[in-house]
């Protein structure tokens, strides 16, 4: 053995020194480092702890703001809904409403048009009936031949005698002066017979004259003072275009 | 020394610093070559040794100078410790910095490792474990420190070595031979590492066996010595009774093994390791003992966990009634080793 | 350096008993080699394993331990 070194002395000091450093150890740093440990356990823990109610509080909140979110996306789309719902209503009134408004200016438009038509015509007519009162009576006068301008003032006279045509019923006429019209010149025979009729009303002392004017077209115009007897185509024609009127 | 942030000491880079060191090593090996120191097991004696009634032959010796170097550095370390962690605990367990930190991070590991292995005995083993670690990582680190195995006291010896003076003092020049004029000298060094010494180791394997023991007890009282005398099963089952009792012997056995394993993996080890220093350092002239110094740093912490997680170990398992399948456990393995 | 034939026995003889070494070394390996297969598997577990792996190797290496005892005693206490 103490070849090897062994020595009871020797062991017995090493022995001491390691249980001294023990001792010191223990009391210096084991019990330090201990207490520290637990400490820094506790600390871990807490923190973890801490660190899971986080969390739990994070969880929390996002689902009430995801709440929250659905409830508002919710609102959203009912908002969106109604606000659709509205406008189209209210397009759907607007459309309404121009398309009486148009149909209301449809008709007053027409109703004027019309009226405006009416009213047109309304002008128009005594000038058309004027117009075709004086293409008639251009007509008339082209077909008056003598003959038949003769038998026109025939079938005066035949009318007064047959009592159709009154003429100058009788008043205080004697002695007036007469004055007969006529569109073509009268002959001796109807001048005569035109005499003698007008002194049958008016007595023998008449003084009878005769005029020409082509302008009343056929028959006779007879006055007498203020009288007058119209048997024209002219006054025909007048009468005709009163009745168009 | 700290490097400053561009990684530079006295304003040269680091690199060239380094090479200026090897041809500067070199230089010195070519002038004054190193020489092979004598190897020996037992400590060195540095005093006049005195004969104790009890205890024999005793002296201060080299590896007890390293032994309290050592106790002074754990006592510095430890005060320092305490006071950072109780500053540290006053302001809420906040984390400590410096020596200290780090001490505090190799507590942390170790604790750790109780506390798997012992569960609610982690407490009372984990002082021994650290206890354990710490002594004999400080012991083994010694070695790293220059100095340390080569500066001491020369001593006039039949087999030593040709000394001279130098500028600055007086050194080792040649290999023993018989026929120097001067007489020849031998060293003893001041201080060597006390993994070196036996009786640190075998120390350290007592208290640990020990006290592996007084756990078992404490945690099982008589019932642990079961375990070593197991006659339970001797008359109730014909063939394994006896072969049980034969494992209960060999753990009787193992126990004492234990000591034996313990002390000498450390011891050898760490002797084993300043040899490799010493003969690397003889013949290689630059550089080389460099990388065994990393290596003997790696060896110096892992024998030193070793150690103190083997302590640890059977500590926990002492502390665990043996009732179940002895071969399952590393208890059993320990038996046959 | 002169020598006698005990010294050349007890050198000899260290260096056969060192060669129980050999067993040590690889039984080192094959431990290392399990843990680092098992480490790869399932990492989670890489603690648990490295105390087991560093167990182990105390184990194995304690037969080269013996080998160094042996060696030692050889050398240093000798053979009377």
């Amino acid at each position: 053995m103490a070849a090897l070194g062994l020595n009871l002395g020797y062991l017995l000091v090493q022995m001491f020194s390691f249980l001294v450093m023990f001792v010191v150890l223990r009391a210096w740093v084991y019990g330090p480092v201990l207490e520290l440990l637990a400490a820094r356990r506790e600390k871990i823990s807490k923190s973890l702890e801490d660190a899971r109610k986080a969390e739990e509080l994070r969880e929390h909140t996002e689902a009430e703001s995801s709440k929250i979110l659905a409830a508002a996306r919710a609102e959203r789309a009912t908002i969106v809904a109604d606000a659709t719902y509205q406008a189209e209503k209210r397009a759907a009134d607007i459309i309404r409403g121009a398309e009486k408004e148009r149909e209301e200016l449809l008709t007053a438009a027409n109703l004027e048009a019309e009226s405006k038509v009416q009213g047109a015509l309304e002008e128009l007519r005594p000038q058309i009936a004027a117009i075709a009162i004086a293409a008639a009576g251009r007509i008339v006068q082209g077909a008056l031949d003598d003959a038949r301008q003769h038998a026109l003032i025939d079938s005066f006279f035949s009318g007064v005698r047959e009592g159709k045509v009154t003429i100058l019923e009788g008043e205080a006429l004697s002695g007036a002066a007469a004055v007969v019209t006529s569109a073509i010149t009268l002959n001796d025979p109807e001048k005569e017979k035109i005499k003698k009729a007008l002194a049958d009303k008016l007595g023998g002392s008449a003084k009878v004259s005769f005029r020409v004017d082509p302008s009343i077209l056929g028959g006779i115009v007879i006055r007498v003072g203020d009288h007058e007897v119209n048997g024209s185509a002219r006054q025909t024609l007048a009468q005709l275009q009163e009745s168009l009127r | 020394m700290t490097a400053s942030s561009d990684n530079r000491i006295l304003g040269i880079k680091n690199r060239y610093l380094v090479l200026v060191l090897l041809i500067g090593w070199a230089v010195a090996y070519r002038i004054m070559p190193p020489v092979l120191m004598r190897i020996q097991l037992p400590a060195e004696e540095l005093t006049h040794a005195v004969q104790l009634p009890l205890l024999g032959r005793f002296a201060f010796t080299n590896t007890m100078a390293a032994m309290l170097i050592s106790d002074l550095i754990l006592l510095v370390l430890a005060f320092s410790f305490s006071r950072a962690a109780r500053a540290a605990l006053a302001a809420g367990g906040r984390a400590i910095g410096g020596v200290s930190g780090a001490v505090e991070a190799l507590l942390e590991a170790l604790y750790g490792l109780t506390e798997t292995n012992a569960g609610r005995w982690a407490r009372e083993i984990f002082p021994w474990f650290a206890t354990i670690v710490l002594v004999v990582l400080v012991n083994n680190w010694l070695e790293l420190i220059p100095g340390v195995d080569s500066i001491g006291i020369l001593h006039a010896a039949e087999h030593g070595f040709a000394v001279q003076a130098t500028a600055l003092g007086t050194t080792i020049v040649g290999a023993a031979t018989h026929n120097e004029a001067g007489g020849l000298f031998e060293l003893v060094p001041l201080v060597r590492v006390n993994s070196t010494d036996l009786n640190f180791t075998v120390a350290l394997a007592l208290i640990a066996v020990f006290m592996v023991q007084v756990f078992g007890i404490r945690a099982l009282g008589v019932g642990y010595f079961k375990k070593f005398w197991n006659t339970s099963t001797m008359f109730t089952k014909p063939i394994f009774g006896v072969i049980d009792f034969g494992v209960g012997l060999l753990e009787l056995v193992s126990e004492f093994s234990k000591i034996l394993s313990f002390s000498f993996r450390l011891f050898g080890n760490v002797f084993a390791g300043s040899v490799l220093l010493f003969v690397i350092g003889y013949l290689v002239p630059s550089f080389a003992q460099t990388i065994f110094l990393m290596l003997e740093f790696g060896v110096g912490l892992i024998q030193a966990v070793v150690f103190g997680m083997l302590t640890m170990v059977f500590m926990s398992q002492a502390v665990v009634s043996h009732h179940g399948d002895e071969h399952a456990d590393p208890e059993g393995a320990a038996a046959h080793d | 350096m002169e020598g006698n034939i005990v010294q050349m026995g007890q050198v000899i003889g260290a260096g056969l008993a060192m060669m129980g070494a050999i067993g040590a070394g690889a039984g080192i390996g094959i431990v290392v080699s399990g843990a680092v297969q098992a480490m790869g598997r399932n990492p989670d577990f890489a603690g648990t394993i490295q105390t087991n792996m560093i167990l182990g190797i105390a184990f194995a290496e304690s037969i080269a331990i013996y080998c160094l005892v042996v060696a030692l005693l050889i050398l240093f206490v000798g053979v009377s």
